[in-house]
């Protein structure tokens, strides 16, 4: 059975529906992610789990147990947020002490507790600082080893990553998937940064306008995308309807197709019959944008050396890997 | 710009600044010296200096009763404002917060009609019947805790909003606190600031309020303003002194509330 398992659940809100029934299975010890675009409801999936939101119908079970008619103090359940929402009264210490401070642990318990989570976050000398004395990403690490340390039986993360610059995003991402996997916690993440959702997830949910359109591990998303909204959404696919791909393939096609771009190969030799419209620099890969047969190609090739690189205008063949031909919905 | 302008330029800010703050202290300069002459009438400057008239003021018991019944209905319909505000914002902002465009609104009316209009209607409402309270404390300690309404909401919104308060109440009671224990101990020690500065602005204002406590109890609850009302036509020496005395308790007041004010972390 499913450590967390949400049924048919419904929530409106102002005459809107915002989902109407969603279903999700979590294993325990799992790092599932709610991926999707602004507006898609996996924030407010969140603050229904946590009871922060009430529901309009359906189930979530926890361990077992429908949780949805308890409040958010009795269901055990610890979120972190983008905002931080660090109590700007309170040292470190005693941030991260007030979880336990309303569970009337004792203080001696409480002292070694703090301790022990404020080193997990690397986080041990600034116990007596306030939170306006921290940077952002020491925030979030307070912030979650507040929401650690009072054991809770699931961890929610709402775009905690979202407000910090890109270096400290990626180190600490890292971190928090290390100490998921040391405590061996349930975690729901929620971003709409697909990179984060690839690199983070042990299994990915995929929103779009209120329902669940695709799940899977990282790399079943990312190389067969279920639907337009998938390829759109996770890498960079090229979208092509049925005429554009019967033209790019030269041999007739029924139905859309999505390309990755780095499986589109490009070379000097064959028949020259696409062409360089133009280029941009990303760091380690080069993004080409293509014309072959009457149809726009983007194209990723990994940046080895300027030697390599095609300038604007070249005559090149192309070579499409078929089994990197997706069929889209 | 090169540093020849900018120390023009320097200079003029300079000037202004200063220039301002002598519009606003000559006044209070000149009363100060009036209040410490022992005479200054047909003369350019004063004939002597003398705290006789500080000494007459503070030995009046009539002077150190308006004073404290001043105090009382200030302080009263302070934390009247307090003890209603304070959980009507939270109400507003967390669990309703449509309806702070209406509170903005509402807000406006202590404004939006003058003193003297307000007075005869509280007059006519409070002079008789089930209600009768003209001429007594309570209705000027009701009348100010309108007045104070705009300072305290919009101060302590101002606040509200500065501190993210949905955030930090769901982070409270996730980690257990209930609704009261999230607002009393995380979010009302977060308002701290707001409420001293909204604290500072109404009492200064309701401190020197005269229009309502002339009209609505006058001599029946004499306090400070009308007091000095009272007082227009004995010695200008004396009122001097009042209006320094009124200034320098106000100016106090406010350097200690800042003082309090001070972050343990800064």
């Amino acid at each position: 059975m499913s450590y967390v398992s949400v049924q048919h659940l419904k929530k409106n809100y102002l005459g809107t529906t915002v989902f109407s029934d969603i279903n999700c299975e979590i294993q325990k010890g799992e790092f599932v992610t709610l991926l999707g675009p602004s507006g898609c409801g996996k924030s407010t999936l969140l603050r229904c789990i946590a009871g922060l939101t009430a529901v309009d119908g359906g189930k979530i079970l926890l361990d077992g147990v429908d949780i949805v008619p308890l409040s958010p103090q009795k269901r055990g359940i610890g979120m972190v947020f983008q905002s931080y929402a660090l109590f700007p009264n309170m040292t470190v210490e005693q941030n991260v002490a007030f979880g336990l401070r309303m569970q009337k642990v004792n203080a001696d318990d409480s002292k070694k507790r703090v301790g022990e989570v404020l080193r997990l976050v690397e986080l041990q000398d600034f116990a007596a600082r306030y939170p306006h004395q921290l940077s952002g990403g020491q925030c979030q690490r307070v912030a979650l080893a507040r929401s650690l340390v009072t054991r809770p039986r699931l961890l929610l993360l709402d775009e905690p990553l979202s407000a910090l610059d890109a270096r400290i995003r990626k180190h600490l991402r890292e971190q928090i998937r290390q100490i998921q996997r040391e405590l061996g916690l349930t975690t729901i993440f929620v971003t709409h940064d697909q990179e984060e959702a690839l690199t983070m997830s042990d299994r990915i949910f995929l929103m779009n306008q209120g329902t669940i359109v695709q799940s899977g591990d990282a790399e079943t998303l990312y190389t067969a995308p279920v639907d337009v909204f998938a390829a759109g959404f996770i890498g960079n696919y090229n979208l092509l309807d049925a005429q554009s791909a019967s033209k790019l393939l030269q041999r007739p096609i029924e139905h859309r197709i999505a390309i990755r771009p780095e499986a589109i190969e490009l070379s000097l030799n064959g028949e020259l019959d696409a062409q360089v419209r133009s280029h941009s620099l990303l760091g380690n890969v080069i993004r080409y944008r293509i014309e072959a047969r009457g149809v726009e190609l983007v194209v990723d090739v990994l940046n080895r050396s300027a030697a390599d690189l095609h300038p604007d205008g070249q005559r090149l063949a192309l070579f499409i890997d078929p089994t990197a031909l997706c069929k889209v919905a | 710009m090169s540093r020849a302008e900018s120390g023009a330029v320097g200079v003029y800010h300079r000037v202004v600044v200063y220039l301002l703050f002598a519009i606003l202290l000559l006044p209070l300069l000149g009363t100060f010296i009036y209040s410490i002459s022992s005479s200054w009438s047909a003369t350019i400057l004063p004939s002597g200096f003398s705290l006789k008239w500080y000494v007459q003021l503070w030995s009046d018991p009539r002077f150190l009763h308006a004073f404290g019944q001043s105090l009382l209905v200030c302080v009263g319909a302070l934390i009247l404002s307090v003890v209603l505000i304070l959980p009507l914002l939270f109400v507003v902002h967390y669990h309703f917060p449509r309806l702070d465009a209406l509170m903005n609104i509402l807000i406006l009316l202590p404004f939006a009609v003058p003193p003297v209009v307000s007075s005869v209607g509280l007059l006519q409402l409070y002079g008789s019947g089930p209600f009768a309270m003209v001429g007594t404390p309570w209705i000027l300690i009701g009348c100010y805790f309108t007045v104070a309404l705009p300072f305290m909401y919009r101060a302590i919104t101002n606040n509200l909003q500065a501190i993210n308060l949905r955030d930090l109440m769901d982070a409270a009671q996730l980690l257990g606190a209930s609704t009261f224990q999230a607002a009393f101990l995380v979010v009302l020690p977060n308002l701290r600031k707001g409420l001293m500065v909204a604290l500072l602005l109404s009492f200064s204002f309701l401190f020197g309020e005269f229009v309502f406590a002339n009209i609505l109890v006058g001599t029946r609850y004499e306090t400070l303003q009308v007091y000095l009302n009272n007082m227009r036509n004995s010695s200008g020496h004396f009122t001097s002194a009042l209006v320094i005395s009124y200034f320098f308790f106000v100016l106090v007041l406010t350097w200690a509330a800042n003082i309090l004010n001070r972050d343990k972390s800064e």
